[in-house]
Parts: C-alpha cells; sequence; structure tokens
C-alpha cells in the first residue's frame, strides 16, 4: 500500500489536492486547484480575499464535499469523508474565527481535544477525575501554548491572541502528522504575531504544516514553499523567494497586499 | 360511500376549502420562519382566539361580517404584544427559549379559551345569506364552503399583490433571504418583524372566524391546526409562501380522501408524511434555508 | 475529605433517612405523592439528558415514557406468570428501542427542525395507541395488571397492594438509576455530550462523532423515560393514551423547566414542585392548568434558570459535579 512518506528517496506527497471544483449553487469558488505538499514541508497558502482559501481548507477538512476532483491525505482519498473521521487520520485544522469551547475552562478545552485523541470518548469507566494520565497531557499541552496559568479560567475570558493560542492548542493536542492553520495571526498586533509565530515554529517542528496568512512577513519566515490562490485557481507554487520575485504574483497580489 | 365522478368532486372541493383554510393559516407561520428563525408553537392559538373572539362579537353585535372584520384585528393586536412583550424579550437566550416561550404562549390561550368560554364545542351558524346549497351539475354543495374559497382567493391575490408589487413586500421577502443583510440595507427589521408577525396572527384569526361555521369553533382546535400547520410549513419549506400555498392544497386534499379511504391511517399518515420530509428533504419543496 | 465532600455526604444521609422514614410519618395521600414525585423526577432527569446535557429540545419525550408504561402493562396484563421484573424491563428496554429508532432520525437534524420531528414521531405513537384498541385499550386503556400476589425479588417478597410498598420499590429504583446518571455525567461519554452542546463544529473537528453521541444520549433519555413509564404503570395499574400524548410531553417539559435544566438536580426540585403545585392549586381552582402556564410563562421570561436558580450558587456548589 503506498504509504505518503518518502522512502529511499521517492518523495511522495503526505496531502494532495487534484483538480478541486467547488461550486456553491451556482456560485463557482474554486475552479481546479492543485496542492501537493510534502512530508516534514512548511507550505503557505497566500492569496487575496475571497480567493477561496478558507474554502480549501474547508473541503480538504471534511466541511464541505467537493463539486469535483480529489483530496488524498497520506496515500488515502478522503474526498467526502466527514470531519471526524479525518480528524482521526491524523489531520487537523484551526479556525480563522476562533472557534472554541467558551463556556469551557481553559483545561476542559484541551482536555476535550486530549480525550478525543485518546479514543477515550464513550468510556464509562472510569471517571473524569480519575484519569491523571489525561490531566498530565493536557497541562503540558497547556505550557506549550503558554496558558498554564489560565487553566480555570472560561475560554470566552482570555484576550484575544491567547484566544488564538488555545485555538493553535486544540489543534496541537490531536497530535496530528498534518497542521492546518487558518490565518492564526488574525487581528494580532506585531508583538502577540512574533509570540505566535515562536508558538507555531516550536509546536509544529516535526510535524507537517499548512497555513494560510495573509501577512508576508510570517510566510517568509515560517514557510519553505508557497503557493499563491488567486480567485479559485492556482497562480503559482514555489519557494518562498521564487514566488517573491514572481512577476505574475506582483502584479496579481503582492502589490495590492503588502503589509 | 361510493365512488362516484360527482361524490369525487365534492371530496376533492373539501380538500380545496380546508387546503386554503391551512394557507391562510400556514402563511403567517412560515414567514416568520423565514425571517427569524423562529417557530411561533403559538400561531395555531392566534386561530382559535379568531374563532372564539369572532363567535363572541357575533352573539354580542347579531353581525357575522362585523366579527369577521374585528377579530382578525383584535387577535393581531394581540399577536402583536406577545411579539413585543414576549418573543423579543427572550430573544437573547437564543432559539430553545423562543420555542419554549411560544409554547406556552400556547398552552396558555389554551386554557385562557376554556376558562372564559367553557371546555365544550360552540356552535356558530353562518349568516342567512351564505347558508344553504348550490346545486349544479349533479353536484350538492353548501354555500358558505364557497364563500370560503372566496375569501382565500382574495386575501391570497392580495398577499401576492403585497409580495410582488409593493416595497413593503420586497423587504419581507428580503428579510426572509438574508435578515442582517436588509438591516444593513438601512430597513428596521424589528419593525419589519413585528408587522409580519402581526399580520401573520391576524390573518390566522380572520382563518379562525371563517372557519368557525364550517370545522367548528371547539377547545381543541388550536391543536389540530398546529400540527397541521407544521405539516404544511415543513413540506412546503420554512419561508417560502408559494411552497405554502403548495403544501396546503396538498395536506387538504390527502386529509380529504384518506379520511375516505383509509380513515383509520388518515390521522396517522400526516405525521410520517411530515417525518418523511423532515428527514429527506428538511428543505422542504420551495424552502431554502436547512 | 474536603468540607464539601463532607457536607455533601451529610446531607445525603439526612436525605435518605428522611425517605426512609416517609411512609411511617406521613399520611397515605402523601407517601403517593412523594411515589408520584419519584418516577416524575426519573423522567424529568430523562428529558434533561436531552435538553440541559445535550441541548436538544424535545416536545415528544412522553413517547418513550408511554412506551414504558403500555409495554409493561401489557406484559403483566397478557402473560400471566411474568415476573414483574421482567414486565418492567420490557418496558424499559421498549423505551430504548423507540428512543434509538426515533433518535436515529431526530438527532441528525437542529433546532426547531429536531422539535417537530419529535413531536410528530410522539404524535404518531399516540395515533397508533388511540388506534389500535385491541393491544392497548384505545381511550379506555389497560389496567389492572399489576401482581396481586406478593413477588419474588430473591431476597424478599414484594407485596405491592401496599401502598408503602409501592414507595420503597419506586424509590429505590429511582434513587439507583439517579445516582448512576449522576455517575454518568462525570464520565469521558458525559464529557463528550456536554463538549458536543457547548461547540458542535468544534468537537466534530476535534474528532467526536456528533450524530452518535446524540443519538446514544438520545437512547439513554429514553431508556431512563421508559423505566419511569414503567414504574407509572406500576403506581397508577392503568395506563391510557394520557401517559403517550402531548399533554404527558408538555408536562414533562414543564417539570424540567420549573426546576431548572442547568443542573443535574433541577428537574428533580421541578418533579416535586409540579406535582405538588399542581395537587394544590387543583384543589382551589379547576383552572389549575392556566395557573400552571402563566407559571412557566413567567419562568422562561424572567427566572429562566428555573427554581433552583433561586438557591444562591455557594449552596449550589455543594452538589455541583466535580471537574
Amino acid at each position: 500500500m503506498p504509504q505518503g512518506n518518502s522512502t529511499g528517496g521517492q518523495i511522495v506527497a503526505i496531502l494532495e489536492v487534484r483538480d478541486l471544483h467547488k461550486d456553491f449553487g451556482g456560485l463557482k469558488v474554486l475552479f481546479g486547484i492543485d496542492l501537493s505538499v510534502e512530508e516534514g514541508e512548511r507550505h503557505a497558502i497566500i492569496g487575496p480575499n475571497g480567493a477561496g482559501k478558507s474554502t480549501l481548507f474547508n473541503l480538504i477538512t471534511g466541511k464541505y464535499t467537493p463539486t469535483r476532483g480529489r483530496v488524498l491525505f497520506d496515500g488515502r482519498n478522503i474526498t467526502g469523508l466527514p470531519p471526524h473521521r479525518i480528524v482521526r487520520l491524523g489531520l487537523a485544522r484551526s479556525f480563522q474565527i476562533t472557534n472554541i469551547f467558551r463556556i469551557m475552562s481553559v483545561f476542559q478545552n484541551v482536555r476535550n481535544a486530549v480525550l478525543s485523541r485518546m479514543g477515550i470518548r464513550y468510556r464509562i469507566f472510569p471517571r473524569l477525575s480519575k484519569l491523571a494520565s489525561v490531566d498530565e497531557e493536557v497541562d503540558f499541552i497547556l505550557s506549550q501554548i503558554g496558558l498554564l496559568e489560565k487553566r480555570d479560567i472560561p475560554a470566552g475570558e482570555l484576550a484575544h491572541g491567547q484566544q488564538r493560542a488555545l485555538e493553535i492548542g486544540l489543534t496541537l493536542a490531536l497530535d496530528p502528522k498534518v497542521i492546518l492553520l487558518d490565518e492564526p495571526t488574525a487581528g494580532m498586533s506585531s508583538s502577540e504575531t512574533r509570540d505566535t509565530v515562536e508558538l507555531i515554529e516550536r509546536v509544529t517542528e516535526g510535524r507537517t504544516l499548512v497555513i494560510v496568512e495573509h501577512d508576508m512577513d510570517v510566510v517568509f519566515r515560517i514557510a519553505n514553499r508557497v503557493t499563491v490562490i488567486y480567485y479559485g485557481k492556482v497562480l503559482a507554487s514555489g519557494r518562498p523567494e521564487e514566488i517573491r520575485n514572481d512577476q505574475r504574483v506582483k502584479d496579481a497580489y503582492l502589490g495590492e497586499e503588502r503589509t | 360511500m361510493e365512488v362516484t365522478l360527482s361524490s369525487m368532486v365534492v371530496q376533492g372541493l373539501h380538500g380545496l376549502v380546508y387546503g386554503m383554510l391551512l394557507f391562510l393559516v400556514a402563511s403567517g407561520l412560515t414567514l416568520v420562519f423565514g425571517m427569524m428563525d423562529v417557530l411561533n408553537i403559538a400561531h395555531a392559538a392566534f386561530y382559535m382566539l379568531g374563532a372564539y373572539i369572532g363567535s363572541t362579537i357575533l352573539v354580542v353585535t347579531g353581525s357575522f361580517w362585523l366579527a369577521l372584520v374585528l377579530a382578525p384585528v383584535a387577535v393581531g393586536l394581540l399577536g402583536a404584544l406577545v411579539e413585543r412583550f414576549f418573543l423579543r424579550k427572550v430573544h437573547v437566550h437564543g432559539h430553545a427559549f423562543e420555542l419554549l416561550i411560544t409554547f406556552g404562549v400556547f398552552f396558555v390561550v389554551g386554557e385562557v379559551v376554556k376558562w372564559i368560554w367553557g371546555n365544550f364545542p360552540r356552535p356558530v351558524d353562518p349568516p342567512r345569506v351564505l347558508s344553504g346549497s348550490i346545486h349544479w351539475m349533479g353536484i350538492t354543495y353548501p354555500v358558505y364552503r364557497f364563500f370560503i374559497l372566496g375569501v382565500s382567493m382574495v386575501v391570497l391575490m392580495v398577499l401576492a399583490y403585497v409580495f410582488l408589487r409593493t416595497r413593503v413586500g420586497i423587504a419581507i421577502r428580503a428579510a426572509v433571504s438574508d435578515a442582517s443583510m436588509v438591516s444593513a440595507l438601512g430597513i428596521n427589521v424589528p419593525k419589519l418583524f413585528l408587522g409580519v408577525f402581526s399580520g401573520g396572527t391576524a390573518l390566522a384569526g380572520l382563518a379562525g372566524v371563517v372557519a368557525g361555521p364550517f370545522l367548528g369553533t371547539y377547545p381543541g382546535m388550536g391543536l389540530d391546526m398546529m400540527v397541521d400547520t407544521f405539516v404544511v410549513v415543513v413540506v412546503g419549506g420554512f419561508g417560502s409562501l408559494l411552497g405554502a400555498f403548495v403544501a396546503s392544497l396538498m395536506i387538504g386534499e390527502l386529509q380529504s380522501f384518506g379520511v375516505l379511504f383509509i380513515p383509520r391511517l388518515a390521522l396517522v399518515f400526516q405525521f410520517l408524511l411530515m417525518a418523511v420530509v423532515l428527514i429527506t428533504r428538511p428543505t422542504g419543496l420551495f424552502g431554502e434555508k436547512v | 475529605m474536603s468540607r464539601f465532600t463532607l457536607l455533601r455526604t451529610v446531607l445525603l444521609g439526612v436525605g435518605a433517612a428522611l425517605l426512609i422514614v416517609a411512609p411511617s410519618v406521613l399520611s397515605v395521600v402523601k407517601t403517593r405523592m412523594l411515589t408520584e414525585i419519584a418516577y416524575f423526577a426519573l423522567f424529568a432527569v430523562s428529558y434533561n439528558f436531552l435538553f440541559g446535557w445535550a441541548g436538544l429540545l424535545s416536545f415528544g419525550h412522553a413517547a418513550y415514557f408511554g412506551l414504558g408504561a403500555y409495554v409493561t402493562a401489557i406484559s403483566l396484563k397478557h402473560m400471566p406468570g411474568l415476573h414483574l421484573l421482567v414486565g418492567m424491563g420490557l418496558g424499559a428496554l421498549a423505551g430504548a428501542v423507540g428512543g434509538a429508532i426515533i433518535g436515529f432520525f431526530c438527532v441528525r437534524r437542529k433546532g426547531s427542525y429536531f422539535a417537530l420531528l419529535t413531536l410528530a414521531f410522539n404524535q404518531f405513537l399516540w395515533a397508533i395507541a388511540w388506534k389500535w384498541r385491541e393491544v392497548t385499550g384505545g381511550d379506555d386503556g389497560i389496567g389492572r395488571f399489576v401482581p396481586r400476589r406478593p413477588v419474588d425479588l430473591g431476597l424478599f417478597y414484594l407485596d405491592l397492594t401496599r401502598i408503602p410498598n409501592k414507595y420503597y420499590f419506586t424509590m429505590a429504583v429511582v434513587v439507583i438509576f439517579l445516582a448512576m446518571g449522576w455517575y454518568l455525567l462525570q464520565t469521558p461519554f458525559g464529557n463528550t455530550i456536554q463538549a458536543v452542546k457547548v461547540n458542535e463544529e468544534r468537537a466534530a473537528f476535534l474528532g467526536y462523532n456528533v450524530n452518535r453521541s446524540k443519538l446514544l444520549i438520545f437512547t439513554l433519555a429514553a431508556f431512563y423515560a421508559g423505566i419511569a413509564g414503567s414504574l407509572f404503570a406500576l403506581f397508577q395499574d392503568f395506563v391510557a393514551t394520557s401517559a403517550i400524548g402531548l399533554g404527558m410531553s408538555t408536562e414533562v417539559l414543564f417539570m424540567a423547566f420549573l426546576g431548572g435544566t442547568g443542573s443535574y438536580f433541577g428537574p428533580i426540585l421541578g418533579a416535586a414542585i409540579f406535582v405538588y403545585f399542581t395537587d394544590w392549586v387543583s384543589s382551589i381552582t379547576e383552572h389549575w392548568e392556566f395557573f400552571l402556564g402563566v407559571l412557566f410563562i413567567v419562568l422562561v421570561l424572567y427566572f429562566h434558570r428555573g427554581f433552583i436558580g433561586l438557591i444562591p450558587s455557594k449552596v449550589r456548589g455543594v452538589f455541583a459535579a466535580g471537574k
């Protein structure tokens, strides 16, 4: 069975998108996207607003079903699978608009993710309070994202930057092979952005990262590969320096969006 | 009953009349849901109120026509009160509480009706002018039922005009599609909603007055109508007037012929129909949202 | 032992003692009322599995209560020699199976659609109960099925012709299942249900199968409702369409909200208030249902946390579930 990792020089993509189209009842958003992400890569997806980046994420992670085309993860065809199945295969995402359990504590938030990762979703023995290994792992993740002191605070009461960190923490807690981050630095000040970039670099070591971003500094700092999506189509794909110097890209996008 | 052409036509007419009545009631319900995502469980209670208030006006003034005009107005006002002081207050707590408050209102109205008018059916006679039957091509059919058809047609045409030709109508249709967008365009959505809610209940009240002599004025009429209107709104699609119209006629005919051919199962049938639609195509025939 | 746990244990002990001596000190009428409160409490708590825990608003929960009541009654009546516990078990099972089948279709939809579906299925079952006279007795119902002779329960014999025995039996069953439910709330399964309620989308993207967890809690709620229904049948020795109709669905909904759906004990309090209130008000006026409805509206408008919300949170905290 073909594996999505490299064996003796043969590099196969861990995440692959082939000819992806998406139509929302007459409104066409994606016109045949091809994307290939190798294991361990740091792949940034950039493009103007409305270009279809979030839709692409939603298609990959199972929120929507593509009108045409396929999504392959680790050699498997995951097109049309429901989100929970895709997550269990090792592909996890964060949300552009913070999507956490607001009335639950920070600790409980991460615990939800850890319990799921451990497959303890329907267990009725033992009680939650007796699962020390779960608690330890949750605290470890909290320390990684810098929220350990906030563990008992309701997640909705965190500051914006901390909520974004929790958002990343939830995704990380699933121990995925591939992490998809959707505009993790959205709405952040430059110091918050710096902290978040540092956090991302730290926690995504050893994993594959696909990140949608608007902030070019972040992109050029984190990514070793960039794909530009322009109004539903792939405009260019390559190393950051190549993209930076690509005339088509400059004309279409970087000229408008330089932050 | 033997199956003859004339008896089938009569059954068909029964279904048509009931279907039109259903539409009068269901139209308000589906619009309100389409606009604000609120399923007004109390809606059928206003139908019942219309029938009872109408019957009292009839007794007090002796005029069916006065009842026909005044009762819907009274019911519309009550509807406005409910929206303004109950529904709006509970809006912040979410959809579940909106459902709960309308449920509570339905329950209380039912009790109030029993308290004021008694827990037994109240006979209401149609005005002399409209009583009796018409004989035509071998069919005998009560005049009053044609009257119901007539009233419904008039209402239908007025609704069609309002929705297709007037600014208010267009605003309402837009709000059904996307309320927040309409608000952003500067239209006072709360006022619009109050108007639609109140108008819808007034229409239900009118249907109640009209239905009194036909279906009877009795304490359980709210519940019976509620279930039927829910089926209509589900099958026709939440928010769609056209859907409500088509579905109302469908349900009307289904009930009419169902009761005729499979009386034992007729009752069971419509719940099953609603369940089937909810399961397979929750947007109904013409609805947009899920 | 922390102060809270000590306080909690003492309170529970006192409560248990009171419940045990109740039939000896209270009149037969009051003992009957307590028994009613007991099985309605179980019913209301089962309702709260759906609303308080999972955020599912059902208008047709009496379907499973009614299934439990009818199946228990029918099996005890038509299968002579059937053991009491087996009859009850069949009732509970009927509730669970009904819940699993109906739940399968209902949980796929949200909000008003879910509510309408539960209503439709409830009405469907009610219509069957009404029309299928040969089996259910239709309007006339089924009566006289409770065993007249003492039932062998292994350790002792249970004579159900005496009220105190009905009380103890009902209380014991109710307390056991309420305790299990309380425990369940603190397990990973309980957490899954609540996480799905708080943020369904995020839960799905954390790997939770949302439909399956909803179906599981729906079935469990129906199972508990079925148990309550069979206890109801044994207590009344009579089951008619009122046990499975919209009226009963309305009552359990009122009970849960009266007490408060935000806590495990709320519905228990709600059942007590409901039974006591209807008993008291119905002796004053025949329009007690009107006042019940008004009370409900007032609660929804001003005290949406229910009566238990009136208790200061420090006191409530004694009984809060562990983190």
